[in-house]
C-alpha cells in the first residue's frame, strides 16, 4: 500500500492518543528474582506492550449494561461460580471433571525466581517465538548486579534463556539487555511452531531467475528507509473506531456512562470453554496473595523504572527517621528522588530537603 | 499438510507474488470446558440485562466503544459494517526498513508465507530479501480485519509476523534505570567468565512447558483411574556477596561443564 495521505485533523488524533496512553500507569504485577548463577537480582516486571485500543463493551440497545450468567444445559438452573467445576473434553466426547486440587498438584509452584539457564546469541532466536515483552526494573537497594547483568550480557552479545512462573503459568524467556535496561520476553515453545515442513513446505529444487531476482531488488530498495515511519505502524481500527465515537459524542448521539459495562470480546474463544490460565488464576490467587503479599503492594504509581525508585523513595522518605539515617543512606535517598545539590549539603540540609520531595 | 488460512498476491512495488498464508503457531493449551458440579453438566452461556437478568436476544445487544474513563458510544450495527476495510486479496508491502528497527516488542503472530501456483517470483522475492538484513513492512485485509506485519526470510522460506501497533509499544527511553555504584573490572570479568561457561546454542527443544506436560499427565491419569502425585519442586541456595556468588557460580558451571 503507498503510504496514504492522511487528513491532519485523523493523524493529530491518533499522536494525542499515543501520548495519552503514554501516562496510563504500567503497573508492576510481578516482582521476583533473577537467578544469575548464585547472584541474586531482585527486578519489577513492567508491561512493555500495551493493548490495543479497540475493545468495545456490551450493551443492549437502550444502552443498559449487559453481563454474562451460566446456565446448566441439563436443568436449566442458573449457577454461581461456586458451582462450576472444569472438565475435560476427551477426544470421543466424553466430559471428565477436574477439581481445582487436582489443578493445583499439577501446576507449576509460585516461584519468584527468573532462572538463567543458558546464555545464547540473540540472533539465533527466531522472531517467530517471540510472545509478549516486559521490562525488567531493579528492585533492590542496589541496582549493582542489576548493572553488571545488562553490561556483561552487552558486552558479550549474548542474551539468557531463562524460566520462570507468572499468574500460576511456567514461562520460558529470553531476558536481554536493550541501552541498559533489561527486557524479558516471553518464547514460544518449541512444539507450539510448526516447521515449514509440518505445513507442507519443501525446500525450492529450482534456483530464482537472476534478472527477476534483480526486478524485486530494486523494488525492494525503492521502498527502502533508514527509520521508522510511526505514521504507518498505527492502528487504523482503533483509529477509525474513535473518531466515530468522538463525532457522537459531539452530537449528543448514543453517549452513556461507562460505569458497569463489560468488555463485548469474549476473552478467548466461548465463555464455555475456558483456558487453563484462567483457570489457574483463579485458584491462585487466593494462595498467591498470602505469600506475595509484600510484592503486589500498590506500585500503580509506577509508570517507568525511574518512578519506582522514585516511589520507593518517597515511602521510605516518608516512614524513616531521617534524622538518625546515615548521610550515605540519605545521599542515596536524595539521589533517588532527583534532588539537585545533593553533594553538595550536609546532613541537616539533606533531610530537609528530603521531607519537601518526599 | 496444513490448509491455508487465507490466499493472496503479495504486492511488492509493482510486482506481485502469488501467495497462501499458513498459521507458524500450533495451539496447544490444555482447555477445559465448564461443567455444573452437581450433575456435571455442560453450562451454557447467556447474556443478561444485568439490572434484571432477563436474557437478551442476539440482535438487541450492541456494543459500546468507552472514549474517556467515564464515558462510553454505543456504536450502531450499520455504522460499525461502515467501518470495515474493505475485501481485498493483496498483502502490501510498503516499506522496507533494517530488521534492528523492530525489536521483539513488536513481533505478534507468526505465519508462513508460501507459493500459490508457479514459485518462480517467490524464489526471487526470497533471494532478494535474503541478500538485505530488511524486513517488509506489509498490511492487508483478513476476514474482515485489518492486519499490520513484517515480512521476512526464515530459512529458504518467507513468514509474515502480525505487528503490534505503534500504540502498543512502551518505549525504552521511557525509562531509566537509577545510577548504580557502577561494578568493579574483576566483577565484569568474573560476569564475563560465568555467562561464557553457560553459553551455547539456541536449542528451544531442549525446553518443554513442564507444566502443560503435567496436567496433560494428570488427564491422562484421571482417564486410565490411576491416583495423581503432586510435583514438588527443588529449594535454591542461599545469597552472598556479589563477587564470592559469582565465584561460587563459575565454580559451579565449571564442575556441570566436567560432568
Amino acid at each position: 500500500m503507498p503510504s496514504r495521505a492522511r487528513s491532519n485533523g485523523s493523524s493529530h488524533s491518533a499522536r494525542r492518543r499515543a501520548a495519552d496512553s503514554v501516562d496510563v500507569p504500567v503497573r508492576s504485577f510481578w516482582s521476583g528474582t533473577i537467578a544469575f548463577g548464585l547472584v541474586s537480582i531482585p527486578v519489577d516486571l513492567l508491561a512493555a506492550t500495551r493493548p490495543r485500543q479497540t475493545s468495545m463493551k456490551l450493551v443492549d440497545a437502550d444502552g443498559h449494561a449487559l453481563g454474562r450468567r451460566f446456565r446448566c444445559a441439563k436443568d436449566g438452573k442458573e449457577l454461581d461460580q461456586d458451582d462450576l467445576v472444569r472438565g475435560f473434553e476427551t477426544s470421543s466426547g466424553e466430559l471428565v471433571p477436574i477439581s481445582d486440587e487436582e489443578i493445583e498438584a499439577a501446576s507449576p509452584e509460585a516461584s519468584r525466581d527468573i532462572e538463567l539457564h543458558r546464555f545464547v546469541p540473540f540472533e539465533q532466536i527466531p522472531r517467530a517465538f517471540y510472545v509478549r515483552s516486559y521490562f525488567l526494573a531493579p528492585a533492590g537497594r542496589s541496582a549493582k548486579a542489576y548493572v553488571l547483568l545488562a553490561k556483561t550480557m552487552e558486552r558479550t552479545q549474548r542474551v539468557a534463556i531463562g524460566s520462570f512462573v507468572m499468574r500460576g503459568e511456567a514461562h520460558l524467556v529470553a531476558v536481554l539487555s536493550d541501552n541498559g535496561v533489561l527486557r524479558a520476553t516471553t518464547l514460544r515453545y518449541a512444539d507450539e511452531l510448526r516447521s515449514p515442513k509440518d505445513i507442507g513446505l519443501t525446500k525450492p529444487k529450482k534456483k530464482a531467475a537472476a534478472a527477476q531476482v534483480r526486478r524485486f531488488t530494486q523494488a525492494i530498495e525503492g521502498l527502502m528507509r533508514k527509520t521508522l515511519d510511526i505514521a504507518e505502524l498505527e492502528d487504523r481500527q482503533a483509529e477509525s473506531l474513535r473518531s466515530l465515537a468522538e463525532r457522537k459524542r459531539e452530537h449528543g448521539k448514543d453517549v452513556i456512562a461507562l460505569r458497569g459495562l463489560v468488555d463485548a470480546e469474549e476473552p478467548e474463544g466461548s465463555a464455555e470453554i475456558i483456558d487453563l490460565t484462567d483457570a489457574l488464576r483463579k485458584s491462585l490467587s487466593r494462595k498467591t496473595r498470602v505469600a506475595t503479599q509484600d510484592a503486589s503492594a500498590p506500585r500503580e504509581q509506577a509508570a517507568s523504572v525511574r518512578k519506582i525508585g522514585h516511589a520507593r523513595a518517597k515511602r521510605s522518605a516518608a516512614t524513616r527517621d531521617l534524622a538518625r539515617t546515615s548521610k550515605s543512606e540519605l545521599l542515596k535517598l536524595a539521589a533517588e528522588l532527583d534532588i539537585a545539590g545533593r553533594s553538595k549539603m550536609d546532613k541537616q540540609a539533606l533531610v530537609s530537603a528530603i521531607r519537601k520531595a518526599g | 499438510m496444513k490448509r491455508a488460512l487465507w490466499k493472496g498476491r503479495l504486492v511488492v512495488a509493482e510486482h506481485a507474488v502469488p501467495v497462501k498464508l499458513y498459521a507458524a503457531v500450533e495451539d496447544r493449551k490444555v482447555r477445559f470446558r465448564l461443567l455444573h458440579a452437581k450433575d456435571h453438566a455442560p453450562v451454557e452461556q447467556r447474556i443478561v440485562r444485568k439490572s434484571t437478568g432477563e436474557d437478551v436476544a442476539r440482535e438487541a445487544r450492541r456494543k459500546a466503544y468507552p472514549i474517556d474513563r467515564h464515558t462510553a458510544v454505543i456504536l450502531q450495527p450499520d455504522e460499525l459494517a461502515g467501518l470495515e476495510p474493505p475485501a481485498a486479496r493483496e498483502l502490501d508491502v510498503c516499506r522496507f526498513v533494517d530488521a534492528a528497527l523492530l525489536n521483539d516488542q513488536w513481533y505478534d503472530r507468526p505465519y508462513y508465507l508460501g507459493p500459490d501456483g508457479d514459485a518462480a517470483r517467490y524464489l526471487a522475492l526470497a533471494e532478494a530479501l535474503g541478500k538485505q538484513h530488511m524486513v517488509g513492512i506489509a498490511r492487508w485485509v483478513m476476514r474482515k480485519k485489518r492486519y499490520l506485519g513484517a515480512l521476512y526470510l526464515d530459512g529458504a522460506h518467507l513468514m509474515i509476523s502480525t505487528l503490534r501497533r505503534a500504540e502498543q509499544v512502551v518505549s525504552f527511553s521511557q525509562v531509566e534505570i537509577p545510577k548504580a555504584q557502577a561494578p568493579r573490572p574483576s566483577e565484569l570479568e568474573l560476569a564475563k567468565q560465568l555467562i561464557e561457561s553457560i553459553s551455547g546454542d539456541f536449542e528451544p527443544q531442549r525446553w518443554h512447558d513442564e507444566h502443560r506436560e503435567r496436567l496433560e499427565a494428570l488427564i491422562a491419569a484421571k482417564l486410565s483411574g490411576r491416583k495423581v502425585v503432586a510435583f514438588k519442586p527443588k529449594a535454591r541456595a542461599p545469597q552472598s556477596g556479589l563477587t564470592q556468588a559469582l565465584q561460587a557460580s563459575l565454580a559451579r558451571a565449571r564442575e556441570q561443564d566436567v560432568a
